[in-house]
C-alpha cells in the first residue's frame, strides 16, 4: 500500500511537471486551475502541520498568508530595501527565492511572536479564538499602515515582467512537493515524534522530557512558514496586494476545510482536498454562477456529514498516518 | 487630543456604546449557550441574525407585520430551526468527538445562509423605515433613538428570559450541567442530544431577537453577519465562556470600549483594539472579567 503510493505521487508529479511543454498547455484553463490548486495544497498543508499533526487549531493562517504576500510586494515594489538596484535592474526580483523565504520568515517570526504568549497560556478553543482575533489585528494594523502598506488599497507591483504563468506553475508545483517532503521527513524525525506525542497527550508529552511549549510553537512557526511561502508565490501571479484580498478570511478556511476533507493527519490528504475541493468550487462556478457560493457551503456540510474522517482515512485504508 | 470632553459627551459615548454592544451580547448570549454544551464556536450565529433580520424586513414590507410585533413570529420560528439543525446537522458530528467537523459544518452553514440570502435579497444594503425610526427619546441631555433603546430591551429581556430558564426549570439544570461536565451529566442520564438541541434552539431562538433589533437599527447586508459573530466571540470572552450574563455584559462592555476608541483615538483602529483586548483577556484572565470565585451559568 505504502510502496504504490509513492509510486503514483511519482507519476503524477512528473506528468504534471511535463504538462507546461505540451503545445497550448499554458494558456489552458486547466494550467491556471492547477496553479490555484497548488497555492490551496501549499496553504493546506501548513495547516496540516500545526493542527493536523500538531493538534493546535489555527484560525490565524491567513494572516501568515497575508504576511508573505505583503513581504514580498513591499520588497518586489522596491521602494524601501534595495529600490536603488531594482530601479537599474527591473527584472531582478522577480520570483526571487530570497524574498519568498524572507516573506515565509517574516510569517514565521510573527508566528513566533505570538505563539509564544499564546501557546503558554492557551488550550484548545482559547488558542483558536486567539489566532483568529490575532489575525483581524495584523489586518487592522495593515489597513492603517499609511504609505508603507498602502493603506486600505494595498501595494502594486511592477507588471511588467509579466508574459506567461509557466514560472508561477513550476514554482507552485516545486512547493508543493518540496513541502510535502519537508513533512515527510520532518514527521519521520525525532520531532516529528514529539509533535505528534504532544498532540495526542501533552501531559504525558510533558512527563517524557519534551518541551512542549517549543514544539507547539515550531509547529506554528513552521506552518506560518509555509504560508508566508505560499503568500508570496501569490502575490507573483496577483501583482496587487490589499488587506481585503489578502487576508481574507477563505485563506484560512478553504485550507483548512480542504484538509479535513483530505484528511487531517495525513501527509498526501491536504493535496487531495485541494485539488477535489477546488475542482468542486470551479465548477460550480462556471455550471452554476449565480448559485455557486451556495453550492460551496452545501459541499462543506455534506462532505462533514458523510465524509468526517476524510478521504485519505476513508478510502485508503488506516496506514496513512506519514 | 486627550483633552477631556464635557460629561455630556461622556454619557452620550457610553449610551451610545452600551446600547449597540447590547446586540453583540444577545448574539454572545446564543453563542455561549452554543459553546457550553457542545463546545463548538459556531460562527454561523451572526448570519442567522441577519438571515432574522431579512426575514423580519420581509414581514414588515410583504404583510405589514410591524417589526416588534414579528418578535412573537421570529423568535419561536427560531427555536424551530435551531432545533432542526442541530439534528440535521450537527447531532451526528457532535457523537463524533471530532470538533473540526463540528467546526466546518458551521462555516459551511453561514457560507450557504450568506448565499442564499444574496440569492433570494440580492447583495445591496437594506434596513427597515417606520414611522417610528426617526423619533428619539431625551433623559439628562443625552440622546437616544427610540429603535436603539428597544433594541437594548430586547436584549436585556431575552438575557433575562435565558438566565430564568438555566436557572429555575429543570431542562435548564440540565443545560448547566451539561455546559460544566458533559460525562458527568451524561452519567446523571442527561442525553447530550436533547441538551445539545435545546441550547441550539435558544441559541437560534436568540438569533431571532437579535435580527429583529439589528434589522430596525442598523442597514444590513448578507455578509454583515461574520464581523457580528467575530464581535460575539469577543464578548463572549469578555464575560467569560460558559457565563450567560456575563456575555451580555462583554456585549455591553465592547460596545463601550468601541464607542471610546473612536471617540478618542481613530475609527480605524476600533476594530485591532477590541481584539487586542479580547487577547489580553484570554491570555489574563480567561475564565472572563465578570467570573465569580465558583462558575455559575
Amino acid at each position: 500500500m505504502q510502496h504504490a503510493w509513492k509510486w503514483i505521487a511519482v507519476i503524477v508529479v512528473a506528468a504534471l511537471a511535463l504538462l507546461p511543454l505540451l503545445p497550448g498547455a499554458v494558456d489552458s484553463y486547466a494550467f491556471s486551475f492547477l496553479f490555484f490548486v497548488f497555492i490551496y495544497a501549499i496553504m493546506a498543508q501548513g495547516w496540516n502541520l500545526v493542527a493536523g499533526f500538531g493538534g493546535q487549531i489555527s484560525l490565524g493562517n491567513h494572516a501568515f498568508f497575508g504576511l508573505g504576500a505583503y513581504t514580498t510586494a513591499i520588497l518586489w515594489s522596491g521602494n524601501y530595501l534595495w529600490g536603488s538596484l531594482y530601479d537599474s535592474h527591473p527584472n531582478v526580483y522577480y520570483f526571487d527565492p530570497v524574498t519568498m523565504v524572507l516573506g515565509g520568515l517574516v510569517a514565521a517570526f510573527a508566528a513566533v511572536l505570538v505563539g509564544l504568549p499564546l501557546l503558554s497560556k492557551l488550550r484548545g478553543d482559547y488558542f483558536a479564538l486567539g489566532t483568529l482575533g490575532f489575525g483581524e489585528i495584523v489586518k487592522v494594523m495593515f489597513i492603517n499602515g499609511g504609505d508603507f502598506t498602502g493603506g486600505a488599497f494595498g501595494i502594486v507591483a511592477p507588471a511588467s515582467t509579466f508574459d506567461t504563468l509557466r514560472p508561477h506553475y513550476l514554482v507552485g508545483l516545486g512547493l508543493v512537493v518540496g513541502v510535502a517532503l519537508a513533512i515527510r521527513t520532518l514527521m519521520r524525525s525525532r520531532y516529528g515524534l514529539a509533535l505528534i506525542a504532544v498532540r495526542d497527550d501533552e501531559m504525558a508529552a510533558s512527563a517524557n522530557g519534551i518541551d512542549t511549549l517549543r514544539v507547539k510553537v515550531a509547529a506554528f512557526a513552521g506552518s506560518a512558514f509555509i504560508a508566508g511561502i505560499a503568500g508570496s508565490l501569490y502575490t507573483y501571479y496577483i501583482f496587487h496586494v490589499g488587506p481585503d484580498s489578502v487576508f481574507d478570511l477563505d485563506w484560512m478556511l478553504l485550507p483548512l476545510m480542504m484538509t479535513v476533507v483530505g484528511g487531517t493527519g495525513t501527509l498526501l490528504g491536504p493535496i487531495l482536498g485541494a485539488f477535489v475541493m477546488y475542482a468542486v468550487f470551479d465548477l460550480a462556478r462556471i455550471v452554476v454562477p449565480d448559485y455557486h457560493p451556495v453550492i460551496s457551503g452545501l459541499t462543506i456540510i455534506l462532505a462533514m456529514l458523510f465524509l468526517p474522517k476524510g478521504l485519505m482515512r476513508s478510502f485508503a485504508g488506516r496506514s496513512q498516518s506519514v | 487630543m486627550f483633552n477631556i470632553p464635557p460629561p455630556e459627551i461622556l454619557l452620550q459615548l457610553s449610551l451610545n456604546g452600551a446600547l449597540g454592544g447590547a446586540m453583540y451580547g444577545v448574539a454572545a448570549v446564543g453563542l455561549s449557550l452554543i459553546f457550553g454544551t457542545m463546545r463548538l464556536i459556531f460562527l454561523a450565529q451572526g448570519a442567522m441574525i441577519i438571515l432574522a433580520a431579512y426575514f423580519v424586513r420581509a414581514l414588515f414590507y410583504g404583510l405589514g407585520i410591524d417589526p416588534f410585533l414579528s418578535l412573537l413570529i421570529v423568535v419561536p420560528v427560531g427555536l424551530c430551526v435551531g432545533w432542526l439543525i442541530y439534528q440535521g446537522l450537527f447531532r451526528k458530528a457532535a457523537a463524533e468527538e471530532d470538533r473540526n467537523v463540528s467546526l466546518l459544518i458551521a462555516v459551511g452553514l453561514m457560507f450557504l445562509v450568506q448565499n442564499l440570502m444574496t440569492v433570494i435579497w440580492g447583495g445591496n444594503t437594506a434596513g427597515i423605515v417606520t414611522t417610528y425610526t426617526a423619533s428619539g427619546i431625551e433623559l439628562f441631555g443625552v440622546r437616544t433613538s427610540f429603535t436603539r433603546s428597544m433594541g437594548f430591551l430586547i436584549a436585556l429581556a431575552g438575557t433575562g428570559l435565558v438566565v430564568l430558564f438555566l436557572r429555575k426549570t429543570l431542562v435548564g439544570k440540565a443545560v448547566r450541567a451539561a455546559s460544566e461536565d458533559m460525562e458527568a451529566a451524561t452519567l446523571m442520564g442527561i442525553s447530550p442530544h436533547r441538551v445539545n438541541a435545546i441550547a441550539f434552539a435558544i441559541g437560534i431562538g436568540l438569533a431571532g431577537a437579535a435580527g429583529v433589533a439589528v434589522a430596525t437599527t442598523f442597514p444590513f447586508n448578507p455578509f454583515a453577519g461574520f464581523i457580528f459573530s467575530l464581535k460575539a466571540l469577543v464578548a463572549l470572552a469578555l464575560g467569560g465562556i460558559g457565563n450567560v450574563a456575563g456575555a451580555l455584559a462583554g456585549g455591553i462592555l465592547l460596545g463601550l470600549i468601541e464607542a471610546y476608541v473612536q471617540y478618542f483615538i481613530s475609527g480605524g483602529w476600533t476594530n485591532a483594539i477590541a481584539y487586542g483586548v479580547f487577547l489580553a483577556v484570554l491570555m489574563f484572565k480567561p475564565e472572563g472579567l465578570f467570573s465569580r470565585p465558583y462558575k455559575k451559568a
